[in-house]
């Protein structure tokens, strides 16, 4: 019943030749650019470990609020159940590395159907309140909880067998960072598949006008609500990836502003192309760390001239920018 | 697209450079703290206490020249924490880390060290179990249990028997409140109540007048520095308790030294413990408040974690003696383990099995200075005290 309704608008919305062939040169340059960062950065694996975790978080927002049109400032609260469902197996005797992913994705997925029931009963304004107070419940209940989660001193003494038992989780980073790139391509290129199927036609649709929608026949609460749940599942498993890489989970991880942040980075790289939340993301915390070495004690500064520049010249986000170049040649 | 060629050749020539330029004789020490944010004015008494230290006792250490290099970590955020050891470690080749304000940052740096090869020196951080994380770890601060417990006898002393606890709920709050209750039940006190207050509590008055309706003689309150503070003193100026003669007790973070001229007249009289006073009468404190008010700009914002971050100084610039400029870690650590001087603070020594600092925790009263500016007149001294969260483990 709904997919009469939904290739009906994609027919009518998407009129792209070969749609195929731009997401394989898409995906190539992920995997060029994650292997350049690797070979030019060797120093710095911690660092592009931690924008891969972040990405994952950026990218399920985008999920969200690009897709869906569904306002969130309270992302983290999914990041952070990850994060935390992972850290606490891991102290508990679960130290395998893949299996703590899962865990992750699963904890991000319970708490993303459980955000997600109780933001969509709201719209607009409200929901983005909604959001910013159920990301303070949850950051509340994780200090509370201090016996389990190590309040606000951080869980620590996470301890993290190698990876198929060969490769380790060490200073350099190296294993860290090539599970968090292989994690990344597998979930974008899963989004890449969500978001192009029928499904994440009609989250379009609910998008430019729920009304219609439901006028066609479709049920639009389910239908955000299975998104939220696959968004909390992405946020999950970065956060998951934050706790084996980083050994540490610390209340930031389900702050309000941790989620304001990356909603910035999805706006610096633009809404609802998935490809916007990668650029966006590693422009923002590679500019912010490349300032904040070169002046540890003003740099906050050039970070905010930078945001003021790009929302400026760029209004639709970076990635807007590779779309008119394209458009100016053909 | 010359131009982004240029950009990119002239961004990989910088890297090259950067990890090349290092001297075969410079060591170099990563200094991470909040730098910037709302905890800008404790990175910047780091800063000041590192550069204390480096203008009194010279840049270099048995010839090795001493290099600081900082990074900045705005509030606590152990991802990002480890990310920056992880670089200043592997890219920047420290031999030495120090700083670190936040407990989860220090949990997430010390898995790292003995990989690293790389002693850590903490200048906060005031967590008991970070101790216990790495066998690398010296710390030079202070602990929540250890600068709270003396205040248990203190209050029993002035004739108060029974107590009432407010904390901000969290961590080191709960660590406060523990800490008093176990010092004062054991000098025969009883705590009739104990609050935890959300954090970012601003209106402070139900509170008080719960402390009224519990009877007790005294309170002992710790919350974060800085705006809580302000406004928790003033409700128990305004609500009366001060009046009816409810004493007030609390560690020394709530009365810091560049807190003082915001809370004003309100907190004369609190009394409160802790390691450290800027108005120390000693020699060795006034060359050191002199040098720091130089490198910090203004006597105003001194306070506690400068001297931290010049002892933790003391101590690397000790290791790097010991060690002769060659990088192992342990050898370092040994070489202060036992190791005492005197300190702005007073005598000091580095506790060796804990390798945790022990020192005088002074009894305070905020009071009028000569200059009629408010400072924290020591009015007793606890000599010699370990951190008794580590030696109860």
């Amino acid at each position: 019943m709904q997919t009469l309704v939904q290739t009906g608008a994609v027919t009518k919305v998407h009129s792209v030749r070969r749609p195929w062939l731009r997401d394989v040169i898409g995906i190539l340059a992920i995997v060029i650019a994650g292997a350049v960062g690797y070979w030019l950065f060797p120093d710095n694996l911690a660092l592009l470990t931690r924008i891969i975790a972040v990405a994952l978080l950026v990218l399920s927002i985008d999920l969200i609020v690009g897709y869906c049109g569904v306002a969130t400032l309270g992302q983290a609260a999914l990041f952070g159940a990850g994060a935390y469902a992972a850290g606490i197996a891991c102290v508990n005797g679960v130290t395998e590395p893949m299996t703590l992913i899962a865990i992750g994705g699963t904890a991000g997925a319970v708490a993303g159907l459980l955000m997600g029931t109780i933001m969509l009963r709201a719209h607009g304004l409200a929901q983005l309140v909604l959001s910013i107070a159920i990301v303070q419940l949850f950051h509340e209940a994780a200090n509370k909880a201090s016996s389990i989660t190590g309040g606000s001193d951080g869980l620590a003494g996470l301890m993290i067998s190698p990876l198929f038992g060969i490769f380790e989780f060490d200073l350099w980073g190296k294993t860290a960072y090539l599970m968090g790139l292989a994690l990344l391509l597998l979930v974008f290129i899963a989004l890449k598949f969500v978001v192009s199927s029928p499904f994440g036609m009609l989250c379009r649709g609910i998008k430019q006008d729920p009304l219609r929608i439901r006028a066609m026949g479709a049920f639009v609460f389910p239908v955000l609500l299975k998104m939220f749940v696959i968004s909390g599942a992405v946020a999950g498993m970065g956060g998951a990836l934050a706790a084996i890489s980083t050994q540490v989970v610390g209340l930031d991880s389900v702050s309000f502003e941790l989620s304001a942040n990356a909603l910035v980075m999805l706006v610096l790289g633009g809404l609802g192309t998935l490809y916007g939340a990668l650029i966006g993301t590693v422009i923002f915390m590679g500019f912010e760390h490349v300032v904040s070495s070169i002046n540890p004690f003003h740099w906050m500064t050039m970070v905010g001239a930078l945001l003021i520049a790009v929302v400026l010249a760029a209004p639709g986000g970076l990635s807007s920018l590779v779309e008119k170049v394209r458009g100016e040649k053909a | 697209m010359t131009a982004g060629k240029r950009i990119l050749g002239a961004a990989i020539g910088a890297l090259l450079i950067g990890s090349v330029s290092a001297q075969a004789d410079t060591i170099k020490v990563g200094i991470i703290g909040p730098f910037s944010g709302p905890f800008a004015l404790q990175g910047k008494n780091f800063q000041a206490g590192v550069e204390a230290y480096m203008a009194l006792n010279g840049k270099t250490a048995k010839g090795h020249t001493i290099e600081v290099i900082y990074r900045d970590l705005p509030a606590a955020n152990p991802a990002q924490s480890r990310a920056l050891a992880q670089e200043l470690v592997v890219k920047e080749k420290v031999q030495y880390l120090g700083g670190v304000y936040f407990t989860p940052d220090a949990m997430a740096i010390t898995p790292l060290l003995a990989q690293a090869n790389t002693p850590l020196v903490i200048f906060n951080a005031a967590t008991s179990a970070i101790m216990n994380t790495s066998p690398l770890v010296v710390r030079t601060s202070f602990t929540t249990a250890q600068t709270t417990t003396p205040l248990g006898k203190v209050a029993i002393d002035e004739g108060v028997k029974k107590a009432i606890t407010i904390v901000s709920d969290y961590g080191p709050g709960v660590d406060a409140e523990n800490a008093f209750k176990k010092a004062f039940e054991a000098a025969g006190g009883q705590v009739v109540e104990a609050i935890r207050m959300p954090m970012n509590t601003t209106d402070f008055s139900p509170i008080m007048q719960r402390v009224r309706d519990s009877g007790a003689g005294g309170l002992f309150a710790f919350l974060p520095s800085g705006p809580p503070t302000l406004g928790f003193t003033k409700a128990y100026n305004e609500t009366g308790l001060k009046k009816a003669g409810i004493k007030f007790y609390a560690p020394g973070d709530l009365t810091q030294e560049s807190d003082l001229p915001a809370l004003g007249e309100a907190a004369e009289g609190l009394k409160t413990s802790f390691h450290y006073a800027v108005s120390h009468d000693s020699p060795e404190n006034k060359k050191f408040v002199e040098a720091a008010t130089k490198a910090i700009g203004g006597a105003d914002q001194l306070s506690f974690p400068s001297v931290g971050a010049y002892d933790g100084m003391h101590v690397i610039y000790k290791m790097i003696e010991a060690t002769d400029g060659k990088q192992d870690a342990q050898k370092a650590v040994d070489a202060v383990k036992g190791l005492s001087w005197t300190s702005p603070r007073g005598p000091v020594r580095i506790e060796p099995d804990t390798r945790h600092i022990t020192q005088n925790i002074y009894l305070r009263e905020v009071a009028k200075g000569s200059d009629g500016k408010l400072i924290n007149k020591e009015v007793q001294t606890f000599p010699n005290q370990k951190d008794p969260g580590l030696a109860t483990q």
